[in-house]
């Protein structure tokens, strides 16, 4: 990594500051705003002033919203994210990071498989152009695809757990077979987009003077194919990996909903519906933070793998 | 599409799953050590190879029982605890003076006996000797108690139930206001003897101690760990709480010392992860199901295997749709009768719930002590209702009319689809559905925003005074419909003070009756839970409210 290339990291993440510093007033004056706090909730229908003025008092609630705003930031930098009004014996990350953990295990997995399906899938097709292979593999995987996951996941479900025996469905963690299935219905959809992207960068750089030369030169085929075209066609690949990065965190809501997974998704939709406060604002400020970094690496990769992107960055 | 293609495509897909699933477990095996998060040794399932015989297998031979639950509200803290969900656990880790038994009668449970004095305001326990704490050998005495009331009426603590339950306590108001250090009505005689003096003679005070945030809690343990106690907490109930991953699952073991009888199960598991329930019992994960609503039928219908599991489980509760009658149009005792008399309660239950739910024919549920049959809404009867609505003020000038509930958005209930659509075709009228997020739901509920508004009410404890005088005394913060009938309040207020029980249930059987007929609310339905049991369940109790109930449970296995 060269200084120009160092510098330009660095600015870049500088930049991440004031985005990050943004979303987190954004975040906290509209939940503040919105109508109907967690005392609200708490209390239900047995409301009545005095024990919701109490509350209030215990939680904050009661103050200016900048002065919790400056309280909140003040705990933050000190590696202090709150508490959960839901689970107040808990701290936030106590809540949050067992289910980031989960989330990011399954995710990543599931994403691993997406790719290295994906990506030969998509050469495959691409090699395969004009012949009736090619559409026929792109529209299997987006026949996967095209199946909502809330249709497919208590057919296979039935399938596999009541009529063949072969699975449980609880949650037993991560290492456990029960996996199996939700890690592949995270991953099996996202194959066609991958494919399709892969088919047409390979596609789009089958042709170049490189690969004739290549061939010319008497290459073998597999050789042409895997180092000259594949990957060539990998760059702009990088962005969508990259992309896809941040997501891993995410969980898969109705996958985590469906097979009892102690995920993110699930936790999000459970602190949103509380509300809790804290949990929410640690959520979107964690899925920040990823989301920012992400595209900093894609940029910095750019770099390294592309020296005419390194050189535009020098002179900009 | 035909069987044999849905089997070709389903065999299809299975072997394109396998193929990759195979790839996927080779990776699993060699990648996948270290990290041993979610696999601790301690898992409830022993033995994760699947039976492959379709019969209860392994889930009958244990003696744990396996049950699925929601995840809680709040802390596992007597006096936190808010919500049905929650007490769950709460009444089977925790336990007070008194407790509720499978009849919903308030029977001893730390206190063996007590005597009424002062006319009624004053309340002598005599506490049983052989309570003690789960972790260790201390025994509760009085003092407990004491600190226990005190600590839920510490401001600092914010129970959000306290003044709600145990305000007739002389002295939680105070305490609660921060005017006084202690809660002056609770006397320590000795340490089996417990004095608590109340405001006013009430029969259902006793009631009211069965409630959560009365419960006993151990001061040691609170005291050195202030804020995590919890998360092992040292209770006197039936069972110790030894696991609570949050989203995941809470088991409770049993206390084996329990003073009212140890539980027969060794261990209560209850799986939070939600997910596909009735899925997970068929496939002998679980010893209870849940029935979803559209799969009723499915699991009723006589050939279903489930249908001899089935167990319909009552709620104390009631839904309703209620009027506010500070709003037009429902100003007008007319509009609101029609309206009540042109809602097809029994069609709804047949064709939305098969037939499962219970239509409501009044406000108090069956299971509530001084239901009567004689109390009755008004009954369906379009020609009336056409008529009726004509005689009001507001024929042919109607205003708009808007129905709030609390929801997400998406499709409105089935359910006030349904009543929606009977009013236009009764009566003509166009009345909008309106959804709301849950807690601007209850802050507008509160202001009286709403003109008509869908709710339901769940017993707090077993007395008619918990929804007749809760939700319709005009000066009752819970009375959001506004109704206000001042021949109404004096009954019930001479009801709160009438000691004769017979009486008693007479006056708030002739009050709900005059509500009734006043139209302030619809009741609809009193909502039933759909259960499975699993056959080598026995004992399983059928109880409409959250009361101690694990430890007479049996799992035996059976012949089948």
């Amino acid at each position: 990594m060269g200084p120009g290339l160092f510098g330009y990291a660095v600015r870049r993440l500088l930049w991440a500051v004031p985005v990050l510093f943004a979303i987190s007033v954004i975040v906290f004056w509209i939940l503040r705003l919105a109508p109907g706090d967690p005392v609200d909730t708490i209390l239900g229908r047995h409301y009545d002033e005095e024990r919701a003025a109490v509350l209030r008092n215990k939680y904050g609630y009661d103050e200016p919203i900048y002065v919790q705003y400056v309280k909140y930031m003040r705990n933050l930098f000190q590696g202090d994210l709150g508490v959960s009004t839901r689970h107040q014996d808990f701290t936030v990350s106590e809540v949050i990071w067992p289910k980031i953990k989960v989330s990011t295990q399954l995710g990543a997995m599931a994403l691993f498989i997406t790719f290295a399906l994906g990506i030969p899938v998509g050469v495959y097709a691409a090699l395969a152009r004009g012949t009736f292979l090619d559409p026929l593999t792109i529209s299997f995987w987006l026949a996967l695809d095209a199946v909502p996951v809330f249709v497919a996941i208590p057919i296979l479900q039935y399938f596999f757990a009541v009529k063949l025996g072969w699975i449980r469905l609880g949650w037993e963690g991560v290492w456990s077979p029960n996996i199996i299935m939700p890690v592949l219905l995270m991953s099996l959809p996202g194959v066609a987009g991958v494919a399709r992207f892969m088919r047409a960068s390979v596609v789009s750089v089958m042709h170049e003077d490189y690969v004739r030369t290549a061939r010319a030169k008497g290459l073998k085929e597999r050789t042409v194919v895997v180092t000259h075209i594949t990957r060539n066609a990998l760059l702009p690949m990088i962005t969508v990996i990259g992309l896809s990065l941040p997501g891993i965190t995410a969980g898969a809501l109705f996958t985590e909903q469906y097979f009892g997974i102690p995920g993110i998704a699930r936790e999000s939709l459970a602190a949103v519906t509380a509300p809790d406060y804290d949990v929410i604002l640690a959520l979107v400020l964690f899925g920040s933070t990823l989301f920012v970094l992400a595209n900093v690496l894609i940029d910095i990769s750019y770099a390294i793998i592309d020296p005419r992107v390194r050189v535009g960055m020098r002179r900009g | 599409m035909s069987n044999r293609a849905l089997t070709l495509m389903m065999g299809f897909v299975a072997v394109l799953i396998l193929a990759v699933g195979g790839v996927f477990v080779v990776i699993l095996a060699t990648g996948g050590s270290g990290d041993d998060d979610g696999g601790g040794s301690d898992r409830p399932s022993e033995g994760s190879t699947p039976g492959k015989s379709s019969s209860s297998g392994g889930i009958c031979n244990g003696d744990k029982l396996i049950t699925f639950g929601s995840d809680p509200a709040s802390v596992l803290d007597p006096i936190q605890v808010r919500d049905e969900g929650t007490s769950e656990y709460v009444v089977e880790i925790f336990g007070g003076l008194v407790t509720l038994d499978l009849d919903l009668k308030v029977v001893p449970d730390i206190a063996k006996e007590w005597k009424v004095s002062d006319g009624g305001k004053t309340y002598t326990f005599k506490l049983r000797d052989d309570v003690v704490f789960h972790n260790s050998n201390r025994r509760v005495t009085a003092n407990d108690f004491k600190y226990s009331i005190e600590r839920a009426a510490d401001p600092a603590n914010g129970s959000p139930t306290v003044t709600l339950y145990l305000s007739n306590i002389v002295g939680i108001k105070e305490r609660f206001s921060n005017k006084a250090t202690d809660v002056s009505g609770i006397n320590v005689i000795d340490e089996t003897t417990l004095e608590i003096r109340v405001n006013q003679p009430s029969e259902y005070f006793l009631a009211e101690l069965t409630y959560p945030v009365a419960f006993v809690v151990d001061k040691d343990q609170v005291q050195k760990n202030p804020r995590n106690w919890t998360q092992k907490p040292n209770g006197t109930g039936p069972f110790r709480l030894v696991e609570f991953t949050p989203a995941e699952r809470i088991r409770l073991a049993r206390n084996d010392r329990y003073h009212l009888g140890a539980a027969k199960v060794s261990e209560v598991v209850f799986e939070l992860g939600g997910g596909s329930i009735l899925t997970r019992y068929e496939n002998n994960e679980l010893h209870i199901g849940g029935v979803p609503g559209i799969e009723l039928e499915a699991v009723k219908g006589g050939n279903s295997p489930l249908s001899k599991e089935y167990r319909p489980q009552p709620r104390m509760s009631v839904s309703y749709l209620a009027f506010n009658v500070r709003k037009p149009p429902f100003d007008d005792l007319k509009v609101r009768q029609a309206m009540a008399m042109s809602v097809d309660k029994e069609r709804i239950n047949q064709v939305l719930f098969f037939d499962s739910q219970r239509v409501a024919d009044g406000i108090l549920p069956p299971d509530m002590p001084g239901y009567t049959e004689s109390v009755s809404a008004y009954a369906f009867n379009p020609d009336k209702a056409k008529q009726t609505l004509g005689e009001s003020k507001y024929a042919g000038k109607m205003p708009r009319i808007v129905l709030t509930y609390a929801g997400q958005g998406g499709d409105a209930p089935d359910v006030l689809t349904a009543i929606t659509a009977g009013w236009k075709e009764i009566l003509g009228l166009d009345v909008e559905l309106q959804a709301s997020e849950y807690s601007a739901f209850l802050r507008e509920l509160r202001r009286g925003t709403f003109q008509m508004f869908s709710a339901g009410w769940a017993a707090d404890y077993p007395d008619p005074e918990d929804f007749i005088d809760k939700l319709f005394h005009s000066e009752s913060v819970q009375n959001e419909q506004g109704y206000s009938n001042p021949e109404v309040d004096k009954i019930l207020l001479q009801a709160r003070s009438e000691s004769n029980q017979q009486k008693r249930f007479a006056l708030y059987a002739q009050a709900e009756q005059m509500i009734l007929d006043d139209a302030a609310v619809i009741p609809d339905f009193w909502p039933v839970e759909h259960l499975l049991v699993k056959p080598c369940v026995k004992n399983w109790p059928s109880v409409s409210m959250n009361v101690p109930r694990y430890r007479y449970i049996e799992i035996a296995a059976t012949e089948n």
